[in-house]
């Protein structure tokens, strides 16, 4: 089948090249002019200039200058960012000045969209645009990072310590055995992995497709949201040198009352008293030197676990941009650092990124240009021991032992047998251990446009996106004292990444009277391979940093493949500017899916109506602009393994044979020959109102998303034997949600000021799972015994399930007279140390049978917030600017392990220092319950007594600027200096919040799947106080 | 010119994307050219050495399963044990418990692993070396459906490797699992080997007598002790001369493994580390058993024995003759050599609880697997230590309640008192002061007493307290939450929760 499309292809291609010599090539002319600000006459750089219909244009200098090329007939369109987009038509004029209409809602620029541009006007879809201001004004690494709270239905999670990419999710969840990332696409690639790579400093703007008939374009892989992201470009305005730098301390907002050595020592005896367990024996010799030959003993040792682990991290950013052009080139480059310390030990992200993005102008017909991106970078992770947070290890180490030992081998110290508890030494993990990931990242693309004839074009596009990551784990000889390595490990792990695209595509734009039309064909494939290379090896000293000679050496590889075919058509069709039209489809072939149901269509379809636009709207001039849109399209998801529905003999394991390793071999899985697409059926309504000539604009959507014939990695019985569960078609779950956007945007004299804000709902309910009884669980560590989520029909996806808890037990008649919770049969035998006593947990029998067993837990929460928001507001007077971002989410629910840790412990560990509020024959009035060893009633139990509100609003950004004026500088510089801005700033400023852990902002830990909001300790979002400058030469 | 280049380009990228969308697989073989020549299935059958090898079977939840089941073992360290291995410990659990999920999870992929053997095994070209791979995958499914069955009653019995998802199983009756896995057995003694016909290079793998000796077991669990008798009959006079070993402890060290006392036991070698490799697929170079870091005086000591258990052993001041010396074979005291001798435990290298020895208080760990017997106290880790499932002491001590219970008091008392006067043991023969053989009732307490001294903490009592319960044969109930409920494990609620065949409805009773 696919020869045959092939041949088609081939044909068409040959009759266009051949056809297009016949085209009548129009008159250019050379128009220049400036543009200008309506109420202040300030000059605006920057300002997008497009020959209407084609994708000619260019951008105006510093000083508000262009000239441009044109047929004498065209329409120029003037767009940029914060301003009215302006159409003129040419006339044989050669100058053009323009004033452009302020639009502090942005509501009229130029959106790019799958495979084009379209202006926000003629938008049917749900489509959010940040600009690059925006997104440059948080000194983030990521362009994930950067949307946080910009747009409404995209949530966007911080997931760990510097360079980790956040957990981004547009218009809520879905996919339960999958990340539901969206689709990443730069400059028209659609690229492998995250976006760490990427400068935000280089972003001219993104724009986020939300519904399906946006999204359709992207059909099979665009489930999850599309978000495009569009690199700077070149001016023909002469040469421009830019540099931003900025440098930061961050640090930590907020720490734990931890117990000090004192407190430490009451609670344990009483932990101990209470379940009739022998004290340690470091109690009886707390004056003894901490090692030999120190002076210290451990009663004198109090150890600030928080403040040896968490520090000042310094962040710093240095961006130098050069651009320029004429009319026939025009370039753009960057050379970026990047590096930020993460505010725990042993965590650090760095990055050099340089860029080079030109365009040429070769004749009237043919363009070409290219974006370069080359970055390197190195992340060391937060370092996981033992599948332990740090910060577990940090609430869980005993304040009496010294962090540092020079006895032992590797100098640091952990708890012992002395002491009946073993947490490791965090500052020893995170200052021995390493984990970094080095990577090389090239993203390229170069196209060729062909103008054919007027309005018809081809351009043929070419992307590569090659990724070189090199993970190095080191892992030295110690001895703390308790624990040993013996051996220094050492693990490397190679993974390149090549994935080619070529695209060939069609465009036909044209104006018919009234009739505007846009019609584009395209066929694109894509082909990615991920080889994978990993050796791992053992040493007897820490010398050795490479695997040479390495003891029990184990080398492996492997090649995962996808390919990708598609073909692409859509109709944007526009009547009178009123009456807006767009259907789309697109078929593609995945190689991920089993023979026979490889090809799925993805049609979508949306009407717009400019109501503004019509005669009956006219007298009421308040209303700018009003627009209602409808849609209703089918996206796909194929981001499942390459060979999902393959079975293959695994030869990854062995047996110890004759005393060494016989190499075995098995296979996990079933395979599934029926394994297709995914499809979600959405539809989105939206409204558009522009009051007052835009300065109020406000937008919403609603929507529906259904994802049917859902990908499951489906949970076999055990029974069944397979490790591995099965990929298969069978589930079916929900979101569906409403959006809202608000701007107003006032400028009286030297005092501008606008205020945006957004927020997005979204719910989300899972309707099918393979049986009706099946169930999902996950969360479990043998730490805490119980899993924390459950998935199942008719619940919102991995819901927290557990018990209730009913009060605090007062006395021994009560806790017979109350349903049973662990007692004996024979009440002879009671003995509160052994069982449920006076001061544990009384749970409520849900179902009154007496009886507290697993029948009485039930769904606890959901860490699916009720709603996201953003607030920005910014404000110049005179040469000050000031921005205030606020972010947040309410109604989410946390399950704050932190709390596990700090007041639950069953067992000995150093905890906080609420368990001195512990319950006690003389001390009642408290909800923390009785501290004892073993925890024979299980009061730690997954229960909703560590449900946490996860609601919070932070101050995401507060800054203030100063710009010296462009005319003191021009004449204090004789011309040479255009620009200087300095300001200071701070992120996470201020966090408003009820929830008692570290960082309400908790993301999935370790990215496992269906345990967002569970707080295990993960990193937290540091506060960032900095100072920087912008120069423009 | 120019558009003859761009055709050409064109045409390229053309090619390019018309290529085909069907790409196999090559990180592996596909299954169905798969299990077709003798390498191939030896292969396959380490890949189910390896799951018995791995954390869920013998490395770690196997013998936590067993061990905290019986009433052998004790808390070492307060709250120091998991949760689940608690609840296990004290009767608490339920069917989200993790210990035990996972030893059900191990057999059945263990059973998949040899289903697919034995299946596609039956049509490769006829070979001795093909029949000792098969006869090993029967003698492996039999080991899991024991497991299986004797533990949790019913449950869903494959044969065969289920090649759809509804392809589920109901639970399947006690009788029925139990003809498979004599089925499987006597067809597993005709094609293995004798334990002396079993190379260097073949150590570890499963021979003739460990499939009798499992059968013994079997057939003893079914209360059917004349057929019992008559496998391990076969083990007692095999040509392999097996025979008790002088130095008891040598049964559980590194130098020991395959000694002549040895019938089956799995493999661990230290390469690599341990890595908590979950069912075998984490890759080479993790072999390393994790039972010393768990159980040993230097180490987490989560579980140290139960004072029932020490107190079991013979000694002067419960009226014994003599001090019954496997006590400190077995469990390693503060005060006891390590190292080679030439180290003693000191109270200080040890962490947790005391236990209560003849009115002291002191601190007993288990010295069974423990790498102490040959390191000095410097931290803990896991080791090579094989884990010996199955040893010729066992078989003795199955023929003397075997002989007992089909009245051969003679015969009964001789196989004990083989176990006594070995020279490392040297212990004087029954009747002794406290055990007395008169009668039948007496004998059986003999055995018990002698079962439980010998073989403690290797996974042999849970099992027997099971089957004495059943049949009656308890002087008391030893485990002292038991309810009703506890006879049988639950259905793991994972499994009942995804099989179509199964509902709450098909839980054991109690839970």
């Amino acid at each position: 089948m696919s020869k045959n499309y092939c041949l088609l292809r081939i044909a068409l291609l040959i009759i266009l090249v051949g056809v297009a010599p016949l085209v009548l090539r129009a008159q250019d002319l050379l128009v220049s002019g400036k543009v200008t600000e309506n109420d202040s006459g300030a000059s605006i750089p920057g300002v997008n200039i497009v020959v209407k219909g084609t994708g000619q244009g260019t951008v105006t200098n510093y000083e508000g200058n262009y000239s441009i090329n044109v047929p004498e007939n065209a329409i120029l369109v003037f767009s940029s960012v914060g301003y009215v987009t302006e159409e003129i038509q040419v006339n044989n004029q050669t100058k053009i000045d323009v004033s452009l209409v302020t639009d502090i809602t942005a509501l009229s620029e130029i959106v790019v969209v799958g495979y084009g541009t379209q202006k926000s006007e003629s938008i049917t879809g749900a489509i959010s645009s940040v600009s690059s201001k925006e997104i440059a004004a948080l000194p983030v690494p990521s362009i994930e990072s950067a949307l946080q709270g910009r747009v409404p239905g995209v949530s966007v999670v911080n997931n760990g310590s510097p360079g980790t990419a956040p957990i981004v999710r547009i218009r809520g969840i879905g996919s339960i055995s999958y990340a539901a990332n969206p689709l990443y696409v730069v400059d028209g690639i659609v690229v492998q992995g995250g976006l760490n790579n990427f400068d935000t400093k280089d972003i001219a703007s993104v724009d986020v497709l939300k519904d399906a008939s946006a999204a359709a374009i992207y059909g099979s892989r665009a489930a999850n949201g599309v978000i495009m992201i569009s690199t700077k470009k070149g001016s023909d305005s002469g040469l421009h040198v830019d540099l931003n730098s900025y440098v930061g301390v961050q640090q930590a907002w907020k720490k734990l009352d931890l117990l000090n050595t004192d407190q430490y020592l009451t609670y344990a005896k009483t932990l101990l008293d209470n379940a009739g367990t022998d004290y340690p024996d470091r109690f009886s010799n707390m004056n003894t030197p901490i090692y030999e030959g120190a002076d210290q003993t451990y009663a004198e040792t109090n150890t600030d676990w928080q403040d040896e682990m968490f520090r000042n991290a310094t962040i710093a950013q240095t961006h130098l941009s050069l651009s320029g052009g004429n009319d026939i080139s025009k370039f753009y480059s960057s050379l970026g650092y990047f590096t930020q310390e993460g505010i725990m030990l042993g965590t650090e992200y760095e990055r050099v990124n340089f860029r080079l993005n030109s365009d040429h102008k070769l004749s009237d017909r043919f363009t070409v240009g290219q974006n370069l991106l080359i970055a390197y970078d190195d992340r060391f992770n937060e370092m996981i021991s033992g599948g332990r947070t740090q910060i577990k290890h940090m609430l869980h180490s005993i304040p009496y032992i010294p962090v540092h030992d020079p006895t032992q081998d590797g100098g640091f110290r952990a708890s012992t047998a002395e002491d009946a508890s073993n947490a490791e030494n965090p500052v020893r993990i995170a200052t021995m251990d390493k984990s970094n990931t080095q990577s090389f990242r090239m993203l390229t693309n170069a196209y060729l446009d062909y103008k054919l004839f007027d309005g018809l074009s081809y351009r043929f596009n070419v992307g590569i996106d090659y990724g070189l990551a090199r993970q190095n784990i080191t892992l030295p000889i110690y001895s703390d004292g308790f624990r040993s390595r013996p051996q220094k490990q050492l693990q490397k792990t190679h993974t390149i990444t090549f994935s080619p695209t070529y695209t060939n595509q069609l465009t036909f734009d044209k104006s018919f009277g009234k009739n505007h039309i846009n019609v584009i064909a395209v066929v694109e494939s894509q082909n990615t391979t991920i080889d994978m290379l990993y050796g791992g090896g053992a040493f007897n000293s820490n010398a050795n940093q490479e695997l040479a000679g390495a003891l029990n050496a184990v080398t492996s590889s492997t090649r995962n493949a996808f390919r990708l075919i598609s073909y692409i058509g859509r109709v944007n069709y526009e009547f009178a500017g009123k009456y807006l039209l767009s259907a789309s489809i697109r078929r593609d072939g995945s190689s991920v899916f089993a023979p026979g149901k490889k090809w799925g269509n993805f049609p979508a379809a949306s009407v717009g109506w400019r109501i503004s636009e019509e005669p009956f709207m006219k007298n009421l001039e308040a209303v700018s602009e009003l627009k209602i849109r409808a849609s209703y399209g089918l996206v796909g998801f194929n981001g499942i393994g390459a060979y999902d529905w393959q079975v293959i003999i695994n030869s990854n394991t062995a047996a110890i044979i004759g005393g060494s390793e016989a190499t075995g071999s098995y296979f996990d899985k079933l395979g599934n020959t029926e394994l297709e697409w995914e499809t979600t059926k959405m539809w989105n309504a939206g409204l558009d109102l522009g009051l007052f000539d835009n300065s109020l604009t406000f937008s919403m959507e609603v929507y529906n998303r259904d994802v049917d014939n859902l990908i499951l990695q489906v949970p076999t019985p055990p029974s069944l034997g397979y490790a591995q569960s099965t990929t298969s078609n069978i589930g079916e779950m929900k979101n569906w949600g409403a959006e809202f956007q608000l701007g107003y945007g006032k400028a009286t004299g030297d005092f501008t000021y606008n205020i945006t804000g957004n927020i997005g709902f979204t719910r989300n309910e899972v309707v099918k799972l393979a049986t009706p009884s099946s169930t999902l669980t996950a969360g479990q560590i043998a730490d805490y015994g119980d899993n924390i989520t459950r998935t199942e029909e008719g619940h919102p996806i991995q819901s927290f399930y557990g018990y209730v808890v009913d009060g605090i037990f007062q006395s021994e008649d009560e806790v017979f007279s109350s349903p049973s919770q662990n007692l004996p049969d024979d009440l002879a035998d009671y003995d509160p140390s052994k069982y449920t006593g006076p001061g544990d947990i009384r749970f409520k029998d849900l179902n009154n049978d007496g009886l507290i067993n697993a029948d009485d837990q039930q769904y606890l929460g959901s860490y699916l917030p009720d709603f996201n928001y953003g607030l920005n507001f910014s404000a110049n007077y005179k040469n000050f600017d000031l921005t205030l971002f606020v972010q947040g989410v309410q109604g989410s629910e946390i399950y704050n392990l932190t709390k596990f840790y700090t007041q639950a412990t069953p067992r000995l560990f150093g905890a906080g220092v609420e368990v001195l509020d512990g319950w006690t024959p003389g001390h009642t009035n408290t909800d923390i319950p009785r501290m004892i060893d073993v925890d024979p009633n299980r009061n730690a139990r997954v229960s909703d007594r560590f449900i946490e509100d996860g609601s919070y609003l932070r101050i995401k950004n507060l800054s203030l600027g100063y710009n010296f004026s462009e005319n003191a500088l021009q004449s204090f510089t004789n011309g040479k200096m255009r620009k200087l801005r300095i300001y200071v700033s701070s992120q996470n400023l201020l966090t408003l919040t009820g929830y008692s852990g570290y960082d309400p902002e908790v993301g999935s830990w370790n990215n496992n799947l269906l345990t967002g909001g569970i707080d295990y300790g993960q990193f937290p979002s540091a506060r960032t106080f900095m100072a920087g400058l912008q120069l423009g030469f | 010119m120019k558009k003859y280049n761009i055709i050409i380009i064109l045409v390229f990228v053309c090619m390019n994307s018309c290529k085909d969308l069907d790409i196999l697989n090559p990180n592996g073989v596909p299954e169905s050219v798969y299990y077709k020549n003798e390498t191939e299935l030896t292969t396959a059958v380490n890949g189910a050495y390896a799951i018995l090898q791995g954390v869920q079977l013998v490395d770690r939840e196997y013998f936590f399963l067993h061990d905290l089941r019986s009433d052998e073992m004790s808390r070492g360290t307060g709250g120091g044990l998991e949760i689940p291995r608690g609840e296990v410990l004290d009767g608490t659990l339920n069917a989200t418990n993790y210990v035990m999920n996972q030893v059900w999870s191990g057999c059945y992929q263990l059973i998949h692993r040899v289903n697919a053997i034995i299946e596609k095994g039956a049509e490769v070209e006829h070979s001795d070396i093909r029949d000792m791979r098969l006869g090993e995958a029967r003698f492996l499914r039999a080991f899991a459906y024991f497991e299986l069955v004797s533990m949790w009653g019913e449950v869903p019995l494959y044969t065969e490797v289920n090649r759809f998802l509804d392809d589920t199983q109901p639970r399947t009756s006690e009788d029925e699992i139990y003809a498979a896995i004599i089925a499987d057995l006597n067809q597993a003694q005709m094609d293995l080997p004798y334990i002396k016909d079993i190379g260097d290079s073949d150590l570890g793998r499963a021979s003739k007598e460990a499939a009798q000796t499992l059968l013994g077991r079997v057939y003893m669990f079914m209360n059917d002790y004349a057929k019992a008798k008559t496998e391990l009959d076969k083990v007692i006079s095999s040509p392999s001369n097996l025979r008790l070993v002088d130095d008891f402890f040598s049964n559980f060290t590194e130098e020991g493994e395959f000694n002549d006392e040895s019938i089956f036991e799995v493999g661990f070698s230290e390469i690599g580390d341990n890595n908590w490799d979950n069912n075998g697929a984490n890759g080479l170079g993790n072999e390393r058993s994790v039972h010393s870091q768990e159980y040993s005086a230097v180490g987490w000591r989560n579980i140290i024995p139960s004072e029932k258990l020490l107190d079991e052993y013979e000694r002067s001041s419960k009226g014994d003759t003599k001090e019954d010396p496997r006590l400190h074979m077995s469990f390693l005291f503060v005060g006891d050599p390590i190292n080679n001798g030439t180290e003693t435990l000191k109270d200080s290298d040890v962490s947790g609880l005391t236990s209560t020895f003849d009115g002291e208080e002191i601190k007993i760990s288990w010295r069974k697997y423990s790498i102490l017997y040959k390191e000095g106290p410097n931290g803990y880790r896991n080791t090579g230590i094989n884990m010996r499932l199955m040893r010729f002491a066992e078989v003795v001590l199955m023929l003397a309640e075997c002989e007992n219970e089909l009245d051969n008091p003679i015969e009964a008392i001789n196989y004990l008192n083989m176990i006594r006067e070995r020279p490392g043991v040297n212990m004087p023969p029954y009747p002794t002061v406290n055990y007395p053989v008169g009668n039948k009732t007496e004998i059986l307490r003999a055995i018990q007493h002698e079962k439980m001294v010998e073989l403690s903490g290797e996974q042999i009592r849970n099992r027997d307290i099971l089957r004495w319960r059943k049949q009656g044969k308890l002087p008391s109930e030893p485990i002292s939450y038991f309810q009703a409920r506890h006879a049988l494990l639950p259905i793991p609620q994972t499994e009942i929760d995804n099989s179509d065949k199964l509902t709450n409805a098909d839980q054991n009773s109690g839970y």
